[in-house]
């Protein structure tokens, strides 16, 4: 007993706060019907779901390497653009398929490199330049093959060739049709494809020249023993990229063919992928040099955010575009709108009728169960791998001090470089969730970024749940304030109703951050440092 | 002993002063001649550049207009992040409250942009008593009979003479932005002893963002322009950009030399330092007496109305008052430009604001649509090969250029030993 009081006396900040907030949803939902409060409060599940899903990356991230990366938001907008062009264009997927895999084939070699490169002994001055003359070259031959490689993309400039106009007629089924099998042009395929896994090799040896310039840890002991392992894998994937090449076409008819929602699956397979990839490549060549000044990964990451927004206007054009539904949640005929879970899956319906309280309401599919079932998995998943496995023990112990961990000898580096490379997948598979729910644009990375970062200064920064109780307290606040502005609410001695006009919805829950930070600095959920 | 006495002992004399300081000075002096040099460039006289009759001299001036109030508005974001150590996100807010509080004040409340009649009297006999006092506190050092009786005078002498202007400045928009700059700075002096570190760039960038929705919301349409912005602010005759242009520019030139100079003496002076000790080690200067909190305000609220009368320059001297100013993007603005001109080194964040806004415009000229993609790409390089900042990195390597003289010069003179 004595426990619990001194629990509850050192908690109390906390624990009124929490019943302040729940008397408030009480309010709130007193104050509307029930279909109402209901579908209100999956939407704002539905929308903490996403907001989530950036949040818990972020919070990782800055929880272990104490990086504030506001690059995020842009990662999350790029994954989406990935999932979008893997779901509508699958022959351009298929074709990049191919140099990307050999590309990477090259860059698992790095290891390799890193053993040669210890062993030869360079005079100082060409140690010095050798690693910028060899990026140019990989970059210079990068540049000369893909220019040739079979790439059938769309092209943001003719309207006719737009991604609208490619979303348009994905909608209508007539991808297959009009997709065209691309060929190399003027270049060899032999000689195409060599140079791909070529330039990986030299931009990896040339990476890791750069950081043996700067002084990257020697490696100990037995410097000549040559990594089989990354070269055995770096084979496979060369061998994967060729057989790709070689049934390119029957591959893209397939995957033309199959049923959309395991086209999604894919897609969401591949966006996840590459922002995996992505972020592994930003922790190890960008963010690396940067651990010890702090500011600069700010300007690092701003920076970047700005070069990834560019790279997307580059590639998929200004304009906003849709990104049509998977079959299973798009279906609109027979048996439909569904009355039950079983109805839905039988009729693959795009809305369930629910009747409460005599009312009856539609709720979408794909928007209030699946997201909220796909955040709770994400949910669920990391936190299992933070709390029950050996790469989540790290991490903890990391979050906690992380010079410590370095000293009981385990390789942070790598530790590092996972752990980035997941949140920012985690942000990738978000931004391709949120595609069919609400489009694509320039500025959804930046949009959903702040509403990420509010949600995680509510919950506690650095603090697994607090980003999950954060995000949904957000999406809450957010979807009741914009149910209010329709109904109005009644304030006593006011004639009209009171309607939060569109303008609130950012600002309360700004205000919301403002007032539980000055209350509770350290968050909802985190802990005192 | 041999470093000690290797120092040269420094004497303070006008021309060791202007020795010293020869980079600012000449930079000065160029700044000075600039307008007249791009006119004759332009095949114009200097009259005409006096009448501003010379239009590329003139488009000239109006971009380094922009490049001074960036310059002030940076270096003030430098005093808090800088000197002071205290990461704020919400430093936009300063400058756009000066913005529209000047356009609000002058377009709805038909305010007079400095004072009239012998509020102006007043106004400039303050002025001018804080000016001859702090010459005379200078001068003291020369004169040294009288150099006791003109140090005890000189503060009380100067602190009247600020009296004198703030009064008079109050019927005044110049005055009210002074004022809004000082109650904005104890608004966050609120949330000040509450939070640390990242979680007060989190709450201040949660109240300039409530601002920024402020400015942007339907019901403030009539004085604030909304999501347009503020149009059509009436300019006092004496400061039109259109037609006053070299003086404006000249103007302009003198504000940010003099809020550098008054920063440098801020930076130096004994405040200062202890805002520099709060940097280094909050909790030791705390430890030492210091309350460290009056000195993160003081901080706080010197940057917050240089802040704002920068964002009062901004709003006279541009033709749209955007609400893109008060947003996130203007505070990381700031915060880019005193990285790339390097941290708490004031100097850097002019040096810093210059080339953000020349490269900005440039670039825009040059490359177009593909501008963004070239400023990130430079960023990011500029993060990872000019390590400190312009200003920081030049420094250093100053320093270990003469640090290895000085031990080659050793190594010749000392032989082995």
């Amino acid at each position: 007993m004595d426990n619990l009081a001194v629990t509850l006396r050192k908690n109390r900040t906390r624990i009124l706060t929490l019943i302040v907030l729940l008397l408030l949803f009480i309010a709130a939902v007193r104050g509307l019907s029930t279909k109402d409060w209901i579908i209100t409060t999956l939407r704002g599940f539905s929308v903490g779901a996403v907001t989530f899903l950036v949040a818990a990356g972020f919070s990782i991230i800055l929880g272990l390497m104490d990086v504030l990366n506001l690059a995020h938001g842009t990662l999350f907008m790029i994954g989406a653009y990935v999932g979008w062009s893997v779901y509508v264009r699958p022959d351009t997927f298929v074709d990049l398929l191919t140099p990307l895999l050999l590309i990477a084939a090259g860059f698992l070699l790095q290891p390799l490199w890193d053993r040669i490169l210890q062993r030869a002994r360079l005079p100082h001055r060409v140690a010095q330049t050798w690693p910028w003359v060899g990026l140019g070259l990989g970059a210079a031959v990068l540049v000369l093959v893909m220019s040739r490689a079979p790439l059938a993309m769309w092209d943001w400039q003719s309207y006719t060739d737009s991604p609208i106009v490619w979303t348009q007629n994905f909608e209508a089924g007539n991808v297959g049709a009009m997709a065209q099998a691309a060929r190399f042009e003027g270049l060899s395929p032999v000689i195409g494809l060599a140079g791909l896994v070529l330039a990986g090799a030299v931009i990896s040896a040339s990476l890791a020249g750069v950081n043996r310039r700067r002084g990257g840890p020697a490696m100990s002991g037995d410097a000549l023993h040559i990594p089989w392992g990354s070269v055995a894998i770096a084979a496979a994937l060369a061998a994967g990229g060729l057989l790709v090449f070689l049934a390119n076409d029957g591959l893209t008819a397939w995957l033309l063919r199959i049923d959309t929602t395991w086209l999604f699956l894919i897609a969401i397979v591949a966006a996840t992928l590459s922002g995996a990839g992505l972020g592994a490549l930003m922790e190890s060549t960008l963010i690396r040099p940067l651990y010890d000044r702090g500011i600069y990964q700010i300007m690092m990451t701003f920076g970047l955010s700005f070069v990834g927004i560019e790279i997307v206007r580059a590639i998929w054009g200004r304009q906003g575009f849709t990104m049509p539904r998977p079959s299973l949640f798009a279906g609109a005929g027979e048996g439909c709108p569904a009355t039950d879970l079983a109805g839905w899956l039988a009729h693959k319906c795009s809305t369930i009728q629910l009747t409460i309280g005599g009312e009856t309401t539609r709720i979408r599919t794909y928007n209030e169960v699946f997201l909220i079932l796909v955040g709770l998995a994400v949910l669920i998943g990391v936190w299992l791998l933070i709390q029950r496995t050996r790469l989540g023990m790290v991490i903890r112990a990391g979050v906690q001090d992380s010079e410590m961990v370095q000293a009981l000898g385990i390789n942070v580096r790598q530790v590092f470089t996972l752990v980035f490379a997941l949140g920012v997948a985690i942000a990738a598979l978000g931004g391709v969730l949120a595609g069919p729910s609400s489009g694509l644009s320039n500025a959804m990375g930046e949009h959903l970024l702040l509403g990420a970062l509010v949600a995680l200064a509510v919950g506690g920064l650095t603090s697994y749940p607090g980003a999950a109780v954060g995000s949904v307290l957000v999406g809450l606040l957010q979807q009741f304030i914009i149910k209010y502005g329709q109904v109005g609410i009644k304030i006593p001695f006011l004639e009209q109703p009171f309607k939060p006009t569109p303008p609130l919805v950012p600002a309360s829950t700004v205000l919301l951050m403002i007032i539980i930070l000055v209350i509770m600095p350290h968050g909802l959920l985190g802990k005192k440092e | 002993m041999a470093t000690a006495s290797a120092i040269p002992i420094q004497r303070n004399t006008l021309l060791s002063q202007v020795r010293g300081n020869l980079g600012p000075l000449l930079v000065f002096v160029a700044l000075v001649a600039l307008p007249f040099v791009i006119g004759a460039l332009d095949g114009h006289t200097v009259s005409e550049v006096l009448v501003n009759g010379s239009g590329y001299s003139m488009f000239i001036q109006g971009l380094m207009v922009e490049v001074f109030i960036l310059a002030v508005y940076a270096i003030s974001y430098d005093l808090v992040l800088g000197i002071t150590g205290l990461l704020s996100f919400g430093h936009a807010m300063f400058f756009a409250v000066g913005a529209y509080l000047t356009g609000v004040l002058l377009k709805t409340f038909k305010m007079p942009f400095v004072p009239a009649g012998w509020h102006l009297s007043v106004t400039y006999a303050g002025l001018a008593l804080v000016v001859l006092s702090s010459l005379l506190g200078a001068l003291a050092r020369w004169l040294p009979p009288w150099r006791a009786t003109v140090d005890r005078l000189s503060t009380p002498l100067v602190v009247i003479g600020l009296a004198a202007v703030i009064w008079g400045l109050f019927r005044s928009t110049v005055g009210m932005v002074i004022i809004a700059g000082v109650i904005q700075a104890l608004l966050f002096g609120i949330v000040l002893p509450r939070v640390k570190g990242i979680t007060f760039a989190l709450v201040t960038l949660g109240i300039a963002s409530v601002f920024a929705i402020m400015l942007g919301t339907r019901e403030l349409a009539g004085y604030t322009g909304a999501d347009v912005g503020l149009q059509g602010i009436p300019r006092p005759d004496f400061l039109n950009p259109a037609t006053q242009r070299l003086r404006f520019y000249f103007l302009g030139l003198a504000f940010a030399v003099a809020v550098y100079l008054i920063y440098k003496r801020f930076v130096n002076s004994p405040t200062g330092r202890v805002c520099v000790a709060i940097r280094e080690n909050e909790n030791r200067a705390l430890m030492l007496g210091y309350n460290t909190f009056l000195f993160k305000l003081a901080a706080l609220t010197l940057a917050s109305v240089t802040a704002a009368l920068a964002g009062c320059m901004h709003a006279v001297f541009k033709p749209l008052v955007s609400p893109e100013i008060a947003g996130m993007g203007h505070t990381v603005d700031a915060l880019l430009i005193i990285l790339i001109g390097g941290m708490g080194t004031l100097s850097g964040a002019m040096i810093g604001a210059a080339l953000y806004r020349l490269l900005d415009y440039y670039l825009f000229r040059w490359f177009g649509a593909s501008a963004g993609f070239m400023l990130g790409a430079i960023y990011v390089s500029f993060v990872l090969f000019v390590p400190y900042g312009i200003v920081g990195t030049w420094r250093l390597r100053n320093l270990q250029w003469k640090q290895g003289w000085r031990k080659r010069l050793q190594a010749l003179r000392g032989g082995g030993g």
